[in-house]
């Protein structure tokens, strides 16, 4: 019975397009459009241009271009005069620009930092905070930095805060936020497939035979779990093998926290079939309500960009504890199954109360 | 003979309503049995109880001697059920259709294949069995809807208005293989709103109104015993007054405009006096040829082709 269930439903989502659009297409689409439009950590292959002027000859203008160059972050693009380099900040070809006089005097005549401080604080602090760096070694007379220098100031990480991966990818964020908002819409394509069977007749004459109502339900929603696990592999594998997305942590964690994610979403479209009646019902608050818990998870939009609120908020949508537990496995080496149990059991937990509520209003007959 | 289907104070409530009062009706093997009713009557609801889809209020319902609701898988393999709608994936191919429904009955392998092949036989569907389904007529949809609820052969078919919307070259073909499948052995339960097919198909008839069983027997049996014969009457005057005082000498009294529609009456001067003493006047009188018709329209007050 499962088994031609399944093969039924595989036959009937393959020819349905606008689903396979929606569960296969749509989320490439936005891991690559957010992905472009999403940037993290240094970017090696293109640092930063900051403008800068200093008088022909002048020491510490000269060292401090070679401390920006020497730097990761940013590129220096010498300027003939200090107006040039105030008019390139102002036009925004450049986000920074730095002015060396030649008279300089610490307090009378400092180094003018061109910088528009009117940007967030997030943007300006680290940017504003590396700069000043490499100024006061330029204009103190400290050398170039090398590996071999004494280190002044050394950033380490304590005990208790796993190391992420240097070389984040914006794809590491933008592949599982996408694989968790379209994973859910499973949800949408079961509660759907639940109505089209009472409306085509097909639930009334499976009803009448020779098989249980418990195996009815299981055939209905097992078909969609599988095409959810398809759903989850296709994007993991685009992600890896189109946009270079790695996987940091556990392979094997990646396949548990995906087949709870599933099990969530299919749970979910058991809960959303037992409250519409008609595709148009199911059709008019599903989506909605499925985005919402998507943007308050995090899927569209990194929770640790969220205020302190809105992260706790996003925690009571199964697509928050599924983000935590994919970012852990993408970005963090050495995360093992373990330490993503906790987001696997939330989501088992959501499963467990979706399925409960579901089938507690469930009507296997309908007047 | 043994009976295929025995209902037994089957009835359902939807909390206050009740839709089914309790239908007691048995369906001896080998028959053809009409179920007749108007709209709301309950017909569909006492189906689906005795398939197994719907849970009955009160009641027992036995398939083949298994009881529906405690062997439900004996019993219900037993039955084949056709929707009053097309119960069918439209996006598959006939083949396709038939080879689930086939599987959720239990058939698999060469057994089921080649029941496949004898329900499209039976459907006519031969040469279109790769077609989506989507891509069939109405009447091609009714003929493999029939298909899917005997492709597992059942002792007891149930068809809820099978014909509905065909056209009438596909209505032939249901009817035909109605009555073909009734000569293989097969037992068949029929809902209809054609009277016609139900007086020229089925051995026996049951009519439901008001979610209860009014009458059941042959269409022989129930002609006689619940009228359908007698005298339709024209008059002028106070049709109304006409038939409240032709209704103290005769039962049921029915008509509609200046028509009084009598039943078989004896003495009939008594109940023209009667008439006549309203101050109406009896201009014509015709004979009623008793039908089943007349039964339906003498039993529930209704005709059955205006439901």
């Amino acid at each position: 019975m499962l088994g031609a269930a399944i093969t039924k439903d595989l036959l009937l989502l393959a020819g349905d397009r606008r689903a396979l659009a929606m569960l296969f297409v749509m989320p490439v689409a936005f891991i690559l459009v957010f992905g472009m439009f999403f940037k993290f950590g240094p970017d090696k292959d293109h640092p930063r241009p900051i403008a800068v002027w200093h008088a022909p000859g002048d020491a510490r203008g000269q060292r401090l271009v070679a401390n920006l160059i020497a730097s990761e972050s940013f590129t220096p693009r010498e300027l003939p005069t200090a107006e040039a380099v105030r008019t390139a900040v102002v036009t925004e070809d450049v986000i920074a620009g730095v002015i060396v006089p030649a008279d300089f005097l610490p307090g009378a005549r400092p180094v003018e930092l061109v910088i528009d401080e009117g940007m967030s604080l997030q943007v300006r602090g680290p940017l504003q905070g590396s700069l000043t760096g490499l100024i006061v070694r330029g204009v103190l007379g400290l050398p170039t930095p090398s590996a071999n220098e004494p280190a002044i100031v050394v950033a380490r990480t304590p005990p208790g805060i796993d190391r992420p991966m240097t070389n984040i990818s914006a794809f590491q964020v933008t592949v599982p936020g996408n694989a968790v908002l379209f994973g859910f819409f499973i949800a949408l394509s079961v509660a759907i497939g639940f109505t089209e069977e009472r409306r085509s007749g097909t639930w009334r004459r499976s009803l009448a035979a020779p098989v249980s109502r418990a195996t009815l339900l299981l055939a209905k929603l097992v078909p969609y779990s599988i095409v959810g696990l398809l759903q989850m592999t296709f994007l993991f594998s685009i992600g890896a093998l189109a946009f270079g997305m790695q996987i940091a942590g556990s392979l094997v964690g990646l396949v548990l926290l995906s087949i709870a994610v599933v099990s969530c979403a299919t749970a979910l479209g058991l809960l959303l079939a037992s409250l519409g009646r008609t595709e148009k019902q199911i059709g008019s608050i599903g989506p909605p309500v499925l985005l919402v818990m998507g943007m308050l998870g995090g899927c569209m939009f990194p929770r640790l960009a969220m205020p302190a609120f809105m992260q706790k908020v996003g925690l009571a949508m199964p697509h928050g504890w599924a983000l935590d537990g994919y970012y852990a496995l993408l970005v963090r080496p050495g995360t093992t199954v373990v330490d993503v149990l906790p987001q696997i059991g939330a989501l088992l937990g959501f499963t467990a109360l979706f399925a409960l509520i579901g089938l507690s209003r469930f009507r296997f007959e309908r007047q | 003979m043994a009976s295929v289907l025995a209902l037994a104070g089957l009835g359902k409530d939807y909390g206050a309503r009740r839709a089914v009062d309790a239908v007691d009706l048995v369906i001896e093997a080998g028959t053809i049995v009409g179920l007749l009713g108007p709209n709301g009557a309950g017909k569909t609801t006492t189906i689906s109880m005795a398939c197994g889809v719907i849970t009955p209020t009160r009641g027992t319902a036995y398939v083949d001697g298994h009881d529906v609701w405690r062997d439900p898988r004996k019993a219900k393999r037993a039955l084949g059920l056709v929707p009053q709608e097309l119960a069918l994936y439209d996006e598959l191919s006939a083949r396709q259709n038939l080879r689930y429904f086939g599987r959720i009955y239990g058939l698999s392998g060469t057994e089921l294949a080649a029941r496949i092949d004898w329900a499209l036989g039976v459907a006519g569907l031969a040469d279109r069995v790769d077609d989506p389904v989507s891509e069939f007529s109405g009447g091609m949809k009714r003929r493999l809807n029939l298909a899917a609820g005997v492709l597992h052969k059942p002792k007891l078919l149930i068809l809820d208005e099978p014909t509905v919307g065909v056209d009438p070259q596909s209505r032939n073909h249901i009817f035909e293989t109605v009555k073909t499948l009734r000569t293989e052995g097969m037992t068949v339960l029929y809902t209809s709103h054609y009277m016609e097919e139900v007086e020229a198909l089925c051995d026996t008839v049951a009519i439901m109104d008001h979610g209860r069983l009014v009458a059941a027997g042959t269409i022989a049996e129930l002609v006689a015993s619940h009228g359908g014969e007698g005298l339709d009457l024209e008059v002028t005057g106070d049709a109304e007054a006409a038939r409240t005082a032709a209704a103290t000498l005769a039962s049921p009294v029915a008509g509609e405009g200046q028509i009084v529609r009598l039943p078989e009456v004896q003495p009939l001067a008594p109940v023209l006096a009667a008439i006549e003493a309203t101050g109406a006047t009896i201009t014509s009188i015709a004979s009623r040829r008793g039908n089943l018709e007349g039964v339906f329209l003498a039993l529930t007050g209704k005709a059955l082709r205006d439901e």
